[in-house]
């Protein structure tokens, strides 16, 4: 049973539509990110969700109600912002009690046991007379997530809570976040524009671009099968290259044959071949790229070589014993069934 | 930073400095220093040191009388101009309503127009529908004045705090008269203290608006000073004037204490 | 449409006062000044002023006032403003009582103030004597110097306030970058801190400006009536004479002059923001 329904969503401001079409239904405990890049409508929806934005065209509906009209203060939703929101004149419990007191929910003994038990729940429990002020971003974080997830909302909306935190304290909130999220079962949407933290943390992803959902797919699905060359290059670090396909092989532009995973596959396709895919070999192997190494990046664990070829420029991620110099010829391969064909194939039959 | 600036522009800086700050100052404590004056003269140095002009100020019924309707209108003045003021910056800056610039900018005229074109302003509309001025002509005439100020100091708090709160309680269930109550008047209650005391302080030492609407029945503080400076200013008008000095710097501890002197010149 | 109920309520009141008591009665005004009593559109007060060589007298000793007035506050509030933007905590803050005591003591305490200090036998006049420079009896009131000295006191606050804005949004670490670049102190001050400091200077000029050519208090009390300004006329006409269309006519005169100047200004201000 899905709790959140998106049907046909469209959002327009003025002449401008930034949300092109949005259909998207979201099942009861599921953890979905809405992905994309800065300006892909991601927040806009999550806020029309919310019921903080009209919504010029569509339905949505929350846990089975129609809500396309409701003020937000009349669906049962709750939200973490990107600056948490915390009211300042209010203390770390109060800001807890808030949303209790609002909803009118139990006896002012019950709201405080209830909200005592969420701080215990985040590990606050101690800094209840606190004011937001007087919390790290890590606390005030979990102060946000403690507020929002106490009165059991339908669906907790969460608005790129990670990005004010350093890596460190991202990493762990992450995963406490993962761990609040299986502990309390909550329908969770949350937006980000960082691929890794979408991919560690759904069920499913919801790739966004310029008002559209590009795709629709669970993390590893996203990641193997990407279905675009957007959303190829948007997850992880990849090479697009484009070329004819015949009897198993491709030809790319360049000249270059690389052999295909599916010999069905006829004529001009385009072609995503991640990095650390790729295996650089010395020059006298019969299929694959031949290039030019022009650039070496030391990144620790790994090398990322640029090797100019006549397919353009192509990124190869490589174990750093690969002992190869600026200038050194070389040639690419990858195994067939590494190889992502993203679209312009005819399947001969 | 090693010499940053040279030795003798730092002399010269401090000496100017000095200068300045003693113009600045030199009528506020001359005022202050002819009050103790023993003598029946206006002069300075004081002759002699003696209470006697504070003693003569506060038992004339004159200068008291004055006081308090100052203090009256002041008070009244800073309540209608929080009230109004806090209300429409709220508004302002949602940025709610077609034409908020516009409207925003109706508000922060009074700032820019001298003040002598709205008493004359106000004097003839007054005059032609009711009559004869009254206390509350200059009630009206203050409250423009003091209302940008209360506009200014809200909006400048609201606009360095989270602008997402009101969102938030909307989210969690509050409707919108309790977030304008809970969240969003606590939020901005710095910069309407601080605008309440300036409407204060505005009301009280107004003497433009309150020189062209005058009759009898207003005659605040700074008028009476007016008027006396006109004809035959004796030392009891320094005692006055310092008394009103005396209070300036009360207001401005205050305004310290609730706002901080550091962030109302920002 | 629900939407728009609360901001409704909440901006009301305020905007019904401004309507009423701010726009009415200052376009009443203005129109008293130009449209003769039988309702006909009269430029006869405007010419009046205009062909009255005392009048034409009094505008210029306003213009030319206001003028020194703004361009002393400037050439002191300027600096002032500059050190305290930069300069220790404790000083700043001593500076800044120094500025809004003033700006918060009623104006008429403070001409009352340099009424003492430069009347026959006050501080100035005595120790001009002392050091043998004038004679007995020497007064510096009803001169212009006199109202020169008491406004520059009344708006030089305003200066330093609209200038302080301006460089405490300018990022010290350009002049530290400046000076990396080889300037010297002053260098940098010219080169960086003035050009950034200019529109508050300018903002601050325009105010102090139409201040003071728009303020009859101290140049009345100060000046006396052998040099009135424009705006103690309007006053004299507006409540001793009770000349109301002539007032009229002098405040739109006022307000003409001081948008002549506000126009390139805004314009210039315009066009820097894009």
């Amino acid at each position: 049973m899905s709790t959140v329904e998106l049907h046909d969503i469209r959002k327009s401001y003025g002449t401008v539509e930034v949300i092109k079409s949005v259909s998207l239904s979201i099942e009861k405990g599921e953890f979905i990110s809405l992905l994309g890049p800065s300006g892909c409508g991601k927040t806009t929806l999550l806020r029309m969700i919310a019921g903080l934005e009209t919504v010029s065209k569509g339905e949505i509906t929350i846990g089975g109600r129609d809500a396309t009209r409701l003020p937000p203060e009349k669906r049962n939703i709750a939200m973490v912002f990107q600056s948490y929101a915390l009211l300042p004149h209010l203390s770390v419990l109060g800001n807890v009690l808030f949303p209790l007191e609002m909803r009118r929910i139990g006896t002012p003994a019950s709201r405080r046991e209830k909200a005592e038990a969420v701080l215990e729940m985040v590990g606050l429990a101690h800094l209840g007379t606190r004011y937001p002020r007087q919390l790290s971003g890590g606390q005030q974080q979990r102060v946000a997530l403690a507020r929002a997830v106490v009165c059991d909302p339908e669906v907790l909306l969460l608005d790129e809570p990670l990005s004010n935190l350093d890596a460190a304290m991202r990493e762990r909130m992450q995963e406490e976040l993962i761990e609040l999220h299986r502990k309390t079962g909550l329908t969770t949407v949350f937006v980000t524009h960082d691929q890794e933290e979408a991919l560690s943390m759904s069920d499913r992803v919801v790739l966004l671009n310029g008002g559209r959902i590009e795709q629709m797919a669970t993390p590893s699905e996203l990641y193997a099968r990407p279905a675009t060359s957007f959303a190829a290059s948007f997850i992880g670090a990849t090479n697009l290259v484009e070329g004819r396909a015949h009897a198993g092989v491709v030809e790319l532009d360049g000249g270059a044959r690389l052999r295909l995973p599916d010999g069905a596959l006829n004529g001009g396709v385009s072609l995503s071949l991640r990095q650390e895919d790729l295996i650089l070999s010395p020059p006298d192997i019969a299929t694959g790229i031949s290039g030019k190494v022009i650039n070496r990046i030391y990144l620790g664990a790994r090398m990322r070589y640029v090797v100019a070829t006549s397919s353009g420029e192509i990124r190869v991620l490589a174990d750093c014993d690969t002992g190869f110099d600026i200038g050194d010829r070389v040639c690419i391969t990858i195994a067939p069934e590494k190889i992502v064909v993203l679209q312009g194939a005819a399947l001969t039959g | 930073m090693v010499d940053a600036i040279p030795r003798w522009l730092r002399l010269a800086t401090a000496a100017a400095l000095v200068l300045i700050v003693a113009y600045l100052l030199v009528p506020l404590l001359v005022v202050v220093g002819v009050s103790f004056t023993a003598a029946d003269y206006i002069s300075f140095p004081p002759q002699g040191l003696s209470l006697r002009w504070y003693a003569k100020v506060l038992s004339s019924g004159d200068f008291t009388d004055a006081a308090m309707t100052s203090l009256v209108l002041a008070v009244a003045i800073t309540v209608a101009a929080s009230a109004l003021g806090a209300g429409a910056a709220i508004v302002l800056h949602r940025r709610v309503l077609p034409g908020s610039a516009a409207i925003g900018g109706l508000f922060l005229a009074p700032l820019i127009l001298p003040s002598i074109i709205l008493a004359l302003g106000l004097l003839m509309l007054w005059s032609r529908s009711f009559g004869a001025t009254s206390l509350l002509t200059v009630f009206i005439g203050h409250l423009v004045l003091a209302l940008p100020y209360v506009i200014r100091t809200t909006l400048a708090v609201l606009s360095t705090s989270d602008p997402f709160l009101a969102e938030a309680a909307r989210t969690m269930g509050a409707g919108p008269w309790k977030t304008l109550w809970r969240v969003t008047l606590p939020q901005c209650l710095p910069g309407v203290a601080a605008g309440a005391f300036f409407a204060f302080n505005i009301s009280f030492d107004e003497a433009v608006v309150s020189l062209f609407l005058r009759s009898p029945e207003i005659t605040t503080l700074p008028i009476r000073i007016y008027t006396t400076l006109e004809y035959s200013p004796d030392p009891s008008i320094a005692a006055v004037s310092s008394l009103m000095i005396f209070l300036t710097v009360l207001l401005i501890l205050l305004i310290d204490r609730a706002v901080g002197l550091q962030k109302v010149t920002e | 449409m629900t939407r728009y109920l609360q901001p409704l309520i909440l901006i009301a009141p305020g905007l019904l006062i401004m309507c009423l008591a701010f726009v009415l009665p200052v376009g009443l005004m203005f129109s008293l000044g130009i449209v003769s009593e039988e309702g006909a559109l009269n430029a006869d007060q405007l010419t009046r002023f205009l062909s009255d060589p005392y009048y034409l007298k009094v505008g210029l000793r306003t213009l030319r006032l206001a003028f020194w007035i703004a361009a002393i506050s400037a050439l002191i509030g300027a600096p002032f403003a500059y050190v305290m933007a930069r300069c220790g905590k404790r000083l700043r803050l001593v500076l800044i009582i120094a500025v809004t005591l003033p700006l918060m003591t009623s104006v008429v305490v403070r001409t009352f103030g340099w009424m003492v200090v430069l009347g026959r036998s006050g501080l100035v006049p005595d120790t001009l004597y002392a050091l043998g420079l004038v004679r007995r009896n020497f007064s510096l009131m009803q001169t212009e110097t006199a109202i020169v000295v008491g406004m520059v006191q009344v708006v030089l606050p305003f200066m330093v306030l609209s200038v302080l804005g301006v460089i405490q949004r300018l990022d010290p670490r350009l002049e530290e970058a400046a000076r990396t670049m080889g300037c010297n102190f002053l260098q940098s001050l010219r080169r960086v801190v003035l050009p950034g400091a200019m529109p508050g200077i300018l903002t601050g000029f325009l105010l102090c400006f139409s201040l003071s050519a728009s303020y009859f208090i101290t140049p009345t009390l100060l000046g006396g009536a052998r040099l009135p300004t424009l705006a103690g006329s309007i006053y004299e006409n507006a409540t001793k004479t009770l000349d109301w269309p002539f007032a009229a006519a002098q405040s739109i005169i006022l307000m003409c002059g001081l948008l002549l100047l506000f126009i390139p200004y805004s314009l210039a201000a315009r066009s820097r923001h894009g």
